[in-house]
């Protein structure tokens, strides 16, 4: 036996080294710095410990970085909302058959093979203002005039919509993945029941896929929360501040003003924020698994 | 790309005069330090360009030493560079330092000191490299005592560039003069400015040209728009050093800055009201989407980068306004020439850039070698040619200069004649945190979500308050 754990443990070894290196260094060294005022371009560029809340006082009347925060929450939820609308109608209809089913299903998981850098640089390309053939095409069909350098909520709404075309195959396919694996005695037993597919999906699918949603939620929320490259490509925060969400905010703070001990309890607040956010959901998970045990 | 192409076979007969003067010197120097590697990293422009593709083979032809230089974007240039310097990792042996940010540089000892480092090395000291041939512009790259901290590769003056076509049409002039009772010419003040750039919208879309009045590099989420006011528009109307009283370390009114003061507001005002006139695309422009733009005909006239200047008035392959481009000083405001000729002030930005050597670098002698060589008499015409930039004395009377001069509508010139009216950024050593400071409020008076007068007030608030935490205030 304790053969067998030595083993086991020299075999992990390897991988539990590098997550120390990789993972808990930098985590424990960003925490650290976030105890400090420091920036190199300060007239006194060495760091400065000035109380264990100094920046953490300061972060809580940031307007500006509270605003970011509550703007990428409402982006998660946002595209959440629409990426799991969207791709449960899509899973359900890659579930039967129809013509060119595979073609759509290779073309619709393209987006998901594309870097997020790429995804920013082909939606500017498509839509930027007097260039691309977007705004051009619903000004002359539809007399509306996209110009997202100009209108805030036009900037957010292009971020949601890149976002969507960007992650929405994740979920469908994930999603297909789940419904596939169903069982089908319950849905058997409903139609002899004489229950009808509205019924079924709300009784019997949902109820069902609720394990996979969740996952699904927590892995697009995590990532949602951290949107940074198609934004930076797009837009980059603006205009004004109405796409610097707090991936883009930290950024600016830490390498354009050079506040690393600002930035870094920033990081680490924000960081708490999105466990806090996933701990309720998981909280949710466990708690509907007991309900269902 | 034709230009490069003529500056390749150009240069081989320079690179062989050149070899045949000094060649054994640049051979035994280069010896000790053969097959190595020295990689730098630039921003994308066409003489950094130049520099990667002619000038690095010559070198390594010489020398053996082999220079890769990476040309890329302004923000990832930078973000390569100062990660790099700051973790002292010596990826790069080289870096691109731009004039404005040569003072945080220099505050944060990232540089090698090339006048000393050449006089403790006496052995590297290349013949017919000469400091004192640089233009003034090598001045912005010294510290106090005078030593340089890097070599200019890259210098210009932003300039007026106007279409001599449309400004020359006899039914533009016709109906120009019948709409506001004066004759159309180039802008010399900004009223003028402000109606050619509105009668140049409506005459181009009367016409169904795609055309505007003016270009605008507004940008609402690119530091680009914040320096186009801070270093054009804001110069030109008298506001000097991004409005902050460099006694005290302000920038509000109340407290001794400028920064929202009544010539900042009036230059604000005066550019946010461009904006109809412009063409669509202005509010996603940087320096290069304005000169794309302009080359492309969309804008009878504006502020562009003299590194855009001088392709787009002579490359036909990329430029659709080849032969039909004037080149003029901006307007300005009554008193800001005097200032500026009198030394007290400036009426826009001289632009450029150097190279510099990390303290990181690990290969400091052999890059040397490679500044002094980039540093040469000998290929700065052909450079000013491919790369529309001049950093040495002399480059202005080459015939070969002489002659795109004219092509370009007297740019070269220009630069010469009139470039002591401009200045680099102010030696702020905290330039990048304090322009991040000021950037949201340019973006949201460019959008509309504040006026010109709430967004200054709000910028010169925001940027008291980064040098405050900087500790600059006392």
């Amino acid at each position: 036996m304790f053969s067998n754990n030595r083993t086991g443990w020299l075999l992990l070894s390897p991988t539990i080294i590098i997550l120390l290196i990789m993972g808990l260094v930098p985590f424990f060294y960003v925490l650290y710095v976030g105890f400090f005022k420091w920036n190199p371009l300060a007239v006194d560029p060495s760091m400065q410990f000035e109380g264990f809340g100094f920046n953490y006082r300061r972060l809580i009347f940031d307007e500006v970085f509270l605003a970011s925060i509550w703007r990428s929450i409402k982006f998660s939820v946002v595209t959440l909302f629409f990426e799991l609308g969207l791709g449960f109608i899509l899973a359900l209809s890659l579930l039967s058959s129809f013509p060119l089913k595979s073609f759509f299903r290779g073309i619709h998981t393209l987006p998901l093979v594309i870097a997020p850098i790429v995804v920013g640089s082909i939606f500017k390309l498509f839509t930027v203002q007097g260039l691309g053939p977007l705004p051009h095409l619903l000004k002359d069909y539809f007399g509306y005039t996209l110009n997202y350098g100009l209108h805030a909520e036009q900037a957010f709404w292009m971020i949601v919509i890149m976002d969507i075309w960007h992650w929405t195959p994740f979920v469908t396919l994930t999603l297909l993945a789940g419904l596939s694996a169903l069982p089908q005695d319950p849905y058997e037993s409903a139609k002899i029941d004489g229950a009808n597919n509205f019924q079924i999906f709300i009784y019997i699918t949902i109820p069902m896929m609720v394990p996979v949603l969740i996952v699904v939620i927590f892995i697009r929320l995590m990532d949602s929360l951290k949107i940074v490259d198609e934004v930076w490509m797009l837009t980059g925060g603006g205009p004004g501040y109405a796409t610097r969400f707090t991936g883009i905010h930290i950024w600016k703070e830490v390498f354009e003003k050079r506040f690393y001990g600002l930035g870094s309890a920033m990081s680490i607040l924000y960081l708490y924020i999105t466990i806090v956010i996933c701990w309720l959901l998981y909280s949710v998970m466990v708690s509907r698994g007991k309900n269902e045990d | 790309m034709k230009n490069l192409i003529i500056a390749l076979v150009a240069s081989t007969f320079s690179f062989a005069a050149m070899a045949d003067g000094h060649a054994e010197w640049w051979k035994k120097a280069g010896a000790p330090y053969a097959g190595t590697v020295l990689q730098g990293v630039a921003e994308n422009t066409p003489p950094g360009q130049y520099a990667g593709e002619v000038l690095a083979k010559e070198f390594e032809a010489l020398t053996g030493i082999k220079v890769q230089l990476e040309n890329t974007s302004w923000d990832s240039m930078y973000d390569k560079a100062i990660k790099d310097m700051e973790a002292n990792s010596g990826i790069y042996d080289f870096v691109y330092i731009e004039q404005d940010i040569v003072y945080d540089y220099l505050n944060r000892d990232f540089l090698v000191n090339i006048t000393q480092g050449l006089a403790n090395n006496p052995d590297l000291q290349a013949p017919g490299v000469s400091l004192d041939d640089f233009t003034t512009f090598i001045d912005y790259f010294k510290d106090g005592s005078g030593d340089v901290f890097g070599v200019p590769m890259e210098a210009f003056i932003k300039v007026y560039l106007y279409r001599k076509d449309l400004f020359e049409a006899a039914d533009a002039k016709a109906a120009f003069r019948a709409q506001y009772g004066y004759g159309l010419t180039p802008a010399t003040s900004f009223d003028q400015y402000r109606d050619n750039a509105e009668f140049f919208t409506h005459y181009c879309a009367d016409k169904g040209m795609e055309c505007w009045g003016t270009t605008v590099q507004g940008h609402t989420g690119h530091p680009a728009s914040t320096y186009e006011f801070l270093e054009s528009i804001g110069p030109s109307f008298g506001l000097y050093n991004w409005g902050v009283n460099m006694d005290n370390y302000h920038s509000c009114v109340e407290d001794g800055g400028q920064l929202n003061g009544g010539r900042a507001k009036a230059a604000l005002n005066f550019w946010t009201q461009l904006l109809p006139f412009a063409p669509p695309e202005a509010l996603q422009s940087t320096w290069s989407e304005v000169g794309a733009s302009f080359a492309a005909g969309r804008a009878a006239q504006g502020w562009v980068y003299g590194e855009n200047a001088a392709w787009i008035a002579t490359d036909a392959e990329k430029s659709a306004v080849v032969g039909n481009v004037g080149v003029m000083l901006p307007p300005t405001a009554p008193g800001v020439m005097t200032q500026a000729a009198s030394g007290n002030g400036y009426i826009g930005y001289f632009d450029g850039g150097a190279y510099g050597i990390p303290h990181s670098s690990k290969n400091i002698e052999a890059t040397m070698l490679w500044l002094q060589y980039v540093a040469l008499n000998d290929h700065q015409a052909d450079w000013a040619i491919a790369g529309g930039r001049i950093t040495h004395k002399d480059t202005y009377a080459d015939p070969k200069v002489l002659a795109v001069d004219e092509q370009a509508d007297g740019y070269f010139s220009l630069m010469r004649d009139t470039g002591f009216l401009y200045a680099g950024a102010p030696p702020f050593p905290f330039h990048g945190a304090g322009r991040g400071a000021i950037d949201p409020f340019i973006y949201s008076a460019l959008a509309g979500e504040m006026t010109p007068e709430e967004a200054l007030d709000g910028a010169c608030k925001a940027l008291d308050q980064v040098m405050s935490d900087l500790g600059y205030q006392g």
